[in-house]
């Protein structure tokens, strides 16, 4: 029993972050049809930039959870930037070209990025100041972590604002029209160029907020940081149905969970087998994923 | 992982690029031996002088050099001085053997030197034809002396010693009645995790727990609460450091109080800056640096002195190659190379830096040639070591 409560909360720790990285896939996959390979890149930046700002904070004494604040309101907005030149540089000349050469730009954005982090900072790991001290509680058995805790309601919070965002604010329905059919939308007087700008600003975003959390969380990092996570999260959009903004949530958080109980119950070598058989199996039963649905509405 | 692959592809091709552009230019290290002063005695040392691994290849050059400048203020071997003979292998295969055949036409009596096994063992074959012996500095793989043609030898482990040593650290030192072993399924995590697991259950240890982790992920609660449940006494990690860290870390914060071990790939400082204080008193396989070698200090000093810089891992080891070998032809009381093999393989408690020589028919040398070295106020630092029959502090 106590084993299973911990894979529970390892699966929910590590699915929230593939949850927010999903968001960005999902989000934008919606809006332009693009599936951005360079987004777990953009992962890694916002971790690369959190970090940089918790080191120059480190003389300030500033207390660790307003650090954490600070590193993780700058990465967003930074790694948000990012987000937006690229679509600027790399993807908006290319929107009306086939889909294949935009597909091509991601993949030499993927590649810029890596290299550029790799040039700046090295090739070798980085490691976050210890902030979170480990402390935690233990529920029958199984150990919890405050930051756990914490990490897990930022993100659902970030989710739950996004959600909102999508579906109660003028902006989000235009985003959701721009989805449905983009020259309708533009005929209705949605500002697309202004509202695709805007996805790839909060998706990038939201994945900063998982880099920081990520570093933080686990200390170490890389330029390759995310290539892996970046595959993990973009099965996770896939798996709850790409488009679809409550199912890359979903998917995000049940890869999480088929990670950490195949790792635990069965063994480390056999969790991509078991997670990638899963995902095949659902697609074949619904090959919209779990929450897409056969009409096109996509947010 | 197709990226990956495509990037390690790249890297081949450019790999490949270099070593033609090399091979035109070929091996210009020997130099002014040619003329070779009467009256001297010439051993070869082959090791990578150009490419990725020069500056390995200068360190042992370097200390073979040291070796015999100290040997020659001493009167030499024989009534003659010793003289190195260096040559450029580049780590390559074909490189190597033209090396070798160089160094047999300049009239070495014996070579002490190499650095990658991948050139070490083609050039022993070109070696064995005139009966010319190698001895091994630096390269570990087991064919090496697995395939000896009758004139190998080597001062250093073997890749396949390590997992024996540890098993027996953990069954003796440590006391340990269960062990969970953990590889990264990379062919030298894997090959250490398999010879561990071999000599814990001869040992008597029984091992609970032997499966892989993905490298590069960083969340493996996972796979340590099942290693948890299993309650070892002991955890050994085969792998790379970066893991190592992680590993340490959140079975720290899961609370397991296992003994964690690493194999001598964790021995690295990034492992300390990703676990902090969780990291402390984890213990690692390794073989001995010259720094933790007694009776090592002096021979560092004058590295330092005549290079300017501290020597690199194998120094010592190339050193007491070549210290070695002159002591063989003063034993042979001859310089014929067959004579010298002969020699060398009566070589019995020779005194070396990094601890009495003897060699096995094989030509591996006998012994414990790892050590252990402890994490300690945020540092690696000496801590025990097998000789003479029991487990002592490393002073």
């Amino acid at each position: 029993m106590s084993a299973f409560l911990q894979f529970l909360v390892n699966g929910l720790t590590v699915g929230s972050f593939y949850a927010l990285v999903a968001l960005g896939y999902t989000m934008i996959y919606g809006i332009i049809r693009l599936i951005n390979f360079a987004h777990g890149d953009i992962f890694m930046v916002g971790a690369f930039v959190g970090w940089t700002v918790l080191a120059a904070l480190a003389a300030s004494h500033l207390p660790a959870l307003a650090a954490l604040g600070v590193a993780l309101v700058v990465a967003m907005a930074a790694t948000g930037a990012l987000g937006l030149v690229i679509e600027r540089v790399a993807y908006q000349p290319l929107l009306k070209a086939p889909r294949l050469s935009i597909l091509i730009t991601a993949l030499g954005a993927s590649l810029a990025l890596e290299n550029g982090v790799m040039l700046k900072y090295g090739a070798g790991f980085e490691t976050y100041p210890h902030l979170l001290a480990g402390a935690g509680f233990s529920v029958l058995g199984a150990q919890v972590k405050y930051a756990q805790v914490g990490f897990f309601l930022l993100s659902l919070a970030l989710m739950a604002g996004l959600y909102l965002f999508v579906h109660r604010t003028p902006v989000g329905t235009a985003m959701r029209a721009l989805a449905l059919d983009q020259d309708a939308a533009r005929l209705m007087g949605v500002n697309v160029e202004g509202v695709i700008m805007l996805t790839f600003f909060l998706g990038s975003a939201l994945a900063a907020a998982a880099g920081v959390m990520y570093g933080t969380y686990y200390t170490q990092i890389n330029f390759m940081m995310g290539f892996l996570l970046g595959l993990r999260a973009f099965t996770a959009a896939v798996l709850g149905g790409i488009g679809n903004i409550p199912g890359a949530m979903v998917g995000g958080l049940l890869i999480g969970l088929l990670e950490a109980f195949s790792s635990g119950y069965i063994s480390g070598q056999w969790k991509d087998v078991i997670v990638f058989a899963v995902l095949i199996l659902v697609l074949v039963v619904k090959p919209t994923g779990l929450f897409g649905e056969r009409v096109v509405e996509r947010m | 992982m197709a990226k990956r692959k495509w990037l390690s592809l790249a890297a081949a091709l450019a790999g490949l690029a270099l070593v033609v552009t090399a091979c035109g230019s070929g091996g210009g290290g020997a130099g002014g031996s040619e003329s070779g002063a009467a009256g001297t005695i010439k051993i070869g040392v082959t090791a990578p002088l150009s490419g990725d691994y020069a500056s390995a290849g200068t360190d042992i050059v370097n200390a073979a050099k040291l070796a015999a400048d100290e040997i020659n203020a001493k009167g030499g071997v024989l009534g003659k001085k010793i003289e190195i003979v260096a040559e450029d292998d580049q780590c390559d295969s074909q490189v190597g053997v033209q090396a070798a055949q160089k160094l047999m036409d300049e009239g070495v009596v014996a070579v002490a030197g190499g650095y990658c096994s991948s050139a070490s063992i083609p050039e022993t074959g070109v070696l064995a034809q005139k009966h010319v012996a190698f001895v091994a500095d630096a390269s570990t793989n087991p064919d090496l002396t697995d395939k000896n043609p009758g004139n190998v030898f080597r001062v250093i482990g073997r890749d396949d010693q390590q997992g024996p040593f540890a098993a027996k650290f953990i069954a003796e030192v440590l006391g340990a009645k269960k062990a969970a072993v953990i590889h990264d399924n990379t062919t030298y995590a894997k090959g250490l995790a398999e010879e561990a697991k071999k000599g814990l259950e001869a040992d008597g240890v029984q091992v609970v727990y032997f499966d892989a982790i993905t490298p590069g992920e960083k969340d493996y609660t996972s796979t340590l609460t099942t290693v948890k449940g299993l309650n070892p006494d002991v955890i050994y990690y085969t792998g790379y450091f970066a893991e190592a860290g992680l590993l340490v870390k959140q079975a720290r914060e899961l609370g397991i109080t296992a003994t964690f071990m690493g194999g001598d790939a964790t021995q690295d400082p990034t492992l300390i800056a990703t676990a902090g204080d969780k990291a402390e008193g984890m213990i690692i396989t390794t073989a001995p640096l010259p720094q933790f070698l007694t009776g090592a200090q002096d021979f560092v000093q004058s590295y330092k002195s005549k290079y300017g810089q501290d020597p690199g891992p194998y120094s010592v080891y190339e050193y007491d190659c070549v210290k070695l070998v002159a002591d063989a032809i003063q034993r042979a009381n001859s310089t014929d190379p067959e004579k010298i093999v002969e020699a060398l393989k009566q070589t019995k408690n020779y005194k070396g830096l990094t601890g009495d020589i003897t060699f096995n028919e094989k030509g591996d040398r006998t012994g414990e040639l790892y050590i252990t070295t402890i994490v300690k106020d945020g540092k690696f630092q000496p801590y025990k070591k097998y000789e003479n029959g029991q487990w002592v502090d490393i002073q």
